[in-house]
């Protein structure tokens, strides 16, 4: 994977030739635009908005990233659009979400793998978590894989739709205990996946960890596990997966970072790939993202390559089945 | 009471100062096509990052209630809804503008969405605890008959023949399934690629009302053959006042209505302007009017979309769940100042919650001042001639659809829309139906795959969506809306007279 | 076919039109795959075919009673403006730039529908002024103060 995206990033200075090269100089010259595949207010656009707004510093990009929303249907309609109608000239960007993307490009249906995206860098890491109404009985994952073993199939629990992280996390869960669980899908994102939770609507959910956090704050849940290697920090009280006897590791963690379409003049790539983490590494950008309780993680472009090298490798192995 | 000790901070100059630059540039906002309330907040996140947490949510605040009401004003002059809260504004009050009563209509809507407004803030201040227990209450099978509800009133919504209504109301739930299916992620109907996103429901309300209007301009011809200049009649505020009094069932119901379902996650805010609109006509005796520039229909759509503002924030601030994507956006106002809704925001940071919530109660009366102040000088927009006001509406529709996701694709389907929709209204079918299926199929569909998913699990179809106080209240409703639709029919039947026939 | 039967003719076209729609839609919808995505547009698609057929029913007995349908009169007067803003939609916008397109078309429909005489220069004169008004406000409003992206750069 890493050889072939190698070999065509060569292919695309070889095309490209020396006017990359001025190009790559010059930019950016204009406002860059930046496409997060979910709507306005979501956990992708906050993060996104908050990440990007330091772009127009000298010591940044010196232009203004504008945040452009187009979502549906759990971010492929943002994704195809991406893929196939966009200017590979470095001034549209998009936010990924592994292993969104990368689940839906093996489950097919759409225009995308990640070999139609160049990564740049890599912002926040978001693991997904198992959440319960405070009234719950559960009150770890063996009283939920105990039920589940007591009612096959019986046990409701909502995410925020079919192969985007909750739902890779519910397979996982599903597969390491052995059971057989009803995971609901919902329209409408996270948010409308807790409010299930908090009304009942259901028995659990998987949800994200920084939303979880939050609602936890306002009393209304419980975290039984983090689907993750390690605890989080800010829930250093929550075990996680593996330290419950699952043996869910983090491929549902949601990683939210920059990319850009393949055949971007390479010049430009290893321009953003050199400015972007000094960016998301601005000392507002941590303190604005720590308020809202979103991890940062940044990651360089190798890095990122590799995790996405990764979680193809893994997320196809998990959805053979399926 | 809390809230009466912080009443104070919001006269602070420079939070005064924000209140005002809020309002006037909610309103503003507002009235731009393509500009839904959503987007306006979104616009304005950057501004708050360099105020302070409770500056930064009064302009947010302040904007939020002044958007939706400035979707008023395009709705009633243009005849361009800023929003789906809006759509049930344009079917009288454009009539009313169309009459030259453009300064009435306006008045009228300003008042009502500020009683309305103010009465929906308040429940948020005085009723909040009991409001989040409400809105919990809506589970996925509750949502669906609650859509349901809404596809019952579109066969007598604004349409002359039930069947037609009907068939409009078809239209717009099959155009509501084209794109990628939310669930599954399946392709439905993509027949262009513009498709690809689905059919972006802003886009469409400005091509459903907007572009008909247009074409119809067209049609009257350069010589104009009803050049008639439209006489904009002078309408003094005492008046406005003395007839919102004189209509308190409509100013009632649409409040009622707006407060009851603007609470309801992911449902509220889209139809409760329609839905207050049809029950005021269908308890008012001067049914027939509606449709023709009836103040009654002004009023109840715009109190209810007004009153929806405060109690659709109940599930954010106590819950921290945000229950419309408004709510959703100033979530984000929120959490970049570290501020989590919910109880750490009431016990930790009351300051700001309360000068929130009083920006709004505040923001409302600012609200409607400056728009009586200036709905005379607007409503002479009617008086613009024909020509002009095509083209003019034309390019506002363009950009203001070219605006919503920059995609050249939402303007084809814009255009494509409104294009589609001036034929089929020659032949007697209507764009508020339409655009009710368009705003209610993802609502019912969504509910009804993930009600039937949990019910296939647990105690089965039958039992989780027919049984339960609340599904069996919905049901009934149900049962009387379509009931009350057929009597109407009926009744209007015999009483059609000959020359009706005719047209 | 005399005038008096023109609308029914057109009634009888357009809810067939419709009902055409409808047969295609529920075809699409009764044949695609994955079942479950495809439910509710089944669901939808019958109710839209007996619908729209009871409508085409009703207009070829010639019971149809709401919908003035078209003249020729109409027809001519809406021709050129809807050709227009066709053209300017689905070519111009993109193939010309934004303002630009917005700007010819703005004046040129101004032209073909403005009342006021075509041969003398105040007429022409106050056409150029509206339509520089109209376009220095949505400059204004959308490029400057809303920043929108338009879709090539702001005048080509």
């Amino acid at each position: 994977m890493r050889k072939l995206i190698a070999a065509a990033a060569m292919a695309a200075i070889a095309l490209t030739g020396t006017a990359s090269a001025d190009e790559a100089a010059d930019y950016p010259d204009r406002p860059v635009m930046m496409m997060v595949s979910y709507g306005a207010g979501g956990a992708t656009d906050f993060q996104a908005r908050i990440v990007t707004m330091t772009a127009g510093n000298e010591d940044a990009l010196g232009m203004p990233i504008a945040i452009l929303n187009k979502p549906g249907a759990g971010g492929r309609v943002g994704w195809n659009w991406f893929a196939t109608q966009v200017d590979a000239d470095g001034y549209t960007l998009a936010a990924y979400n592994v292993p969104h993307f990368i689940a839906q490009s093996i489950k097919g249906g759409v225009e995308y793998t990640t070999d139609s995206f160049e990564p740049i860098a890599n912002w926040g890491a978001d693991p997904a978590v198992f959440v319960v109404a405070t009234d719950s009985p559960f009150n770890s994952m063996a009283d939920v894989v105990a039920y589940a073993k007591e009612n096959p199939g019986k046990l409701t629990f909502s995410g925020a739709g079919l192969f985007v992280g909750h739902h890779i996390a519910a397979l996982q869960i599903e597969k390491a205990a052995g059971v057989k669980m009803a995971y609901i899908p919902t329209k409408g994102g996270g948010a409308a996946a807790m409010k299930a939770v908090i009304a009942g609507d259901v028995l659990g959910g998987v949800n994200n960890l920084s939303d979880a956090f939050r609602a936890r704050e306002a009393g209304n849940i419980k975290i039984l596990g983090v689907a993750d290697l390690e605890r989080s920090d800010f829930l250093p009280d929550v075990p996680t997966m593996k330290e419950q006897g699952l043996d869910v590791d983090n491929a549902s963690v949601n990683f939210r970072g920059i990319m850009v379409p393949k055949g971007t003049p390479q010049g430009i790539i290893d321009k953003l790939a050199e400015t972007v983490p000094v960016m998301f590494a601005n000392a507002r950008v941590k303190s604005k993202m720590e308020a809202g309780g979103s991890a940062i993680r940044i990651m360089n472009r190798d890095e990122v390559i590799e995790m996405w090298a990764a979680r193809d490798k893994t997320l196809k192995e998990l959805l053979a089945g399926l | 009471m809390e809230f009466l000790f912080y009443f104070g901070d919001v006269f602070t100059p420079v939070n005064f100062a924000l209140l005002l630059v809020g309002t006037i540039g909610g309103l503003i906002l507002g009235a731009t096509p393509g500009l839904s309330p959503t987007m306006a907040v979104a616009l304005l996140i950057p501004f708050t990052f360099k105020l302070e947490p409770a500056q930064g949510l009064i302009l947010l605040g302040a904007a939020y209630t002044s958007t939706v009401a400035g979707g008023a004003v395009s709705a009633i002059l243009l005849k361009i809804p800023g929003a789906p809260a809006n759509i049930a504004t344009t079917l009288d009050g454009h009539t009313m503008a169309q009459n030259g009563e453009g300064a009435r209509a306006l008045q009228l809507s300003f008042l009502a969405s500020a009683i309305g407004g103010v009465f929906g803030v308040l429940l948020l201040i005085f009723l909040t605890p009991l409001l989040a227990q409400w809105a919990l209450a809506f589970g996925p099978s509750h949502l669906f008959w609650l859509a349901i509800l809404g596809v019952t009133v579109i066969g007598s919504l604004d349409s002359a023949s039930v069947v037609k209504g009907l068939l409009s109301g078809c239209i717009g739930l099959w155009l509501a399934t084209i794109g990628f299916d939310d669930i599954m992620g399946a392709q439905r109907f993509i027949f262009h690629p513009s498709l690809g996103g689905g059919i972006n429901i802003i886009a469409a309300l400005i091509g459903l009302f907007a572009i008909p209007q247009v074409i119809t301009m067209f049609a009257k011809g350069r010589s104009g053959d009803g050049a008639e200049v439209i006489k904009v009649q002078k309408h003094s505020i005492r008046k406005a006042i003395a007839e919102i009094i004189r209509r308190p069932r409509a100013l009632g119901i649409g409040t009622a209505i707006g407060s009851i379902i603007g609470l309801i996650p992911g449902v509220g805010g889209q139809i409760a302007g329609l839905v207050a609109y049809d029950q005021a006509k269908k308890f008012s005796p001067e049914y027939a009017k509606f449709g023709t520039g009836h103040s009654e229909g002004v009023i109840a759509a715009e109190a209810a979309n007004n009153a929806m503002v405060g109690p659709s924030l109940v599930p954010l601030l106590t819950l921290s769940i945000p229950g419309s994507p408004t709510a959703a956006v100033l979530l984000g106002g929120l959490l970049i100042h570290g501020i989590f809704p919910g109880t750490d925001l009431f016990d930790n940071h009351p300051d700001v919650a309360w000068t929130f919530i009083n920006s709004m109660l505040i923001g409302q009366i600012l609200m409607c001042i400056f728009g009586l102040y200036v709905a005379g000088m607007a409503a002479r927009i009617a008086q613009v001639p024909q020509s002009v006001m095509a083209a003019v509406v034309l390019g506002l529709a363009v950009f203001g659809s070219y605006s919503v996701q920059s995609s050249m694709g939402d303007v084809y389907v814009m255009a494509s829309l409104g294009v589609m929709m001036y034929f089929l209204e020659r032949f007697g079918f209507s764009a508020a139906p339409l655009v009710l299926g368009l705003i209610l199929g993802p609502i019912a569909e969504a509910n009804f795959i993930q009600g039937s998913m949990i019910a296939s699990a647990t105690d089965g179809l039958g039992p989780y969506f027919m049984t339960g106080t609340l599904n069996i209240v919905l049901i009934v409703l149900i049962a009387a809306s379509v009931a009350y639709s057929a009597a109407m029919e009926l009744r209007n039947r015999r009483t059609t007279s000959k020359e009706d026939l005719m047209i | 076919m005399s005038i008096r039967n023109l609308p029914r003719l057109q009634h009888i076209i357009a809810s067939g039109l419709v009902a055409a729609v409808g047969l295609w839609v529920a075809w699409i919808s009764y044949t695609q795959q994955p079942t479950e995505a495809f439910l509710f547009p089944r669901l939808i698609s019958t109710v839209f075919v007996v619908l729209a057929f009871w409508t085409f029913a009703k207009a070829l007995i010639g019971l149809t009673k709401v919908g003035a349908g078209l003249n020729a009169h109409t027809i001519g007067n809406l021709a050129p403006g809807l050709a227009v803003a066709l053209i300017y939609i689905f070519w111009a916008a993109r193939g010309l730039g934004f303002y630009t397109a917005t700007t010819i078309a703005f004046f040129i429909l101004l032209s073909l529908y403005d009342p006021a005489p075509h041969n003398a220069l105040r007429s022409w004169l106050r056409r150029t002024i509206i339509t520089a008004v109209f376009m220095a406000v949505m400059y204004g409003l959308f490029a400057k103060l809303l920043q929108v992206y338009t879709p090539r750069e702001i005048f080509f």
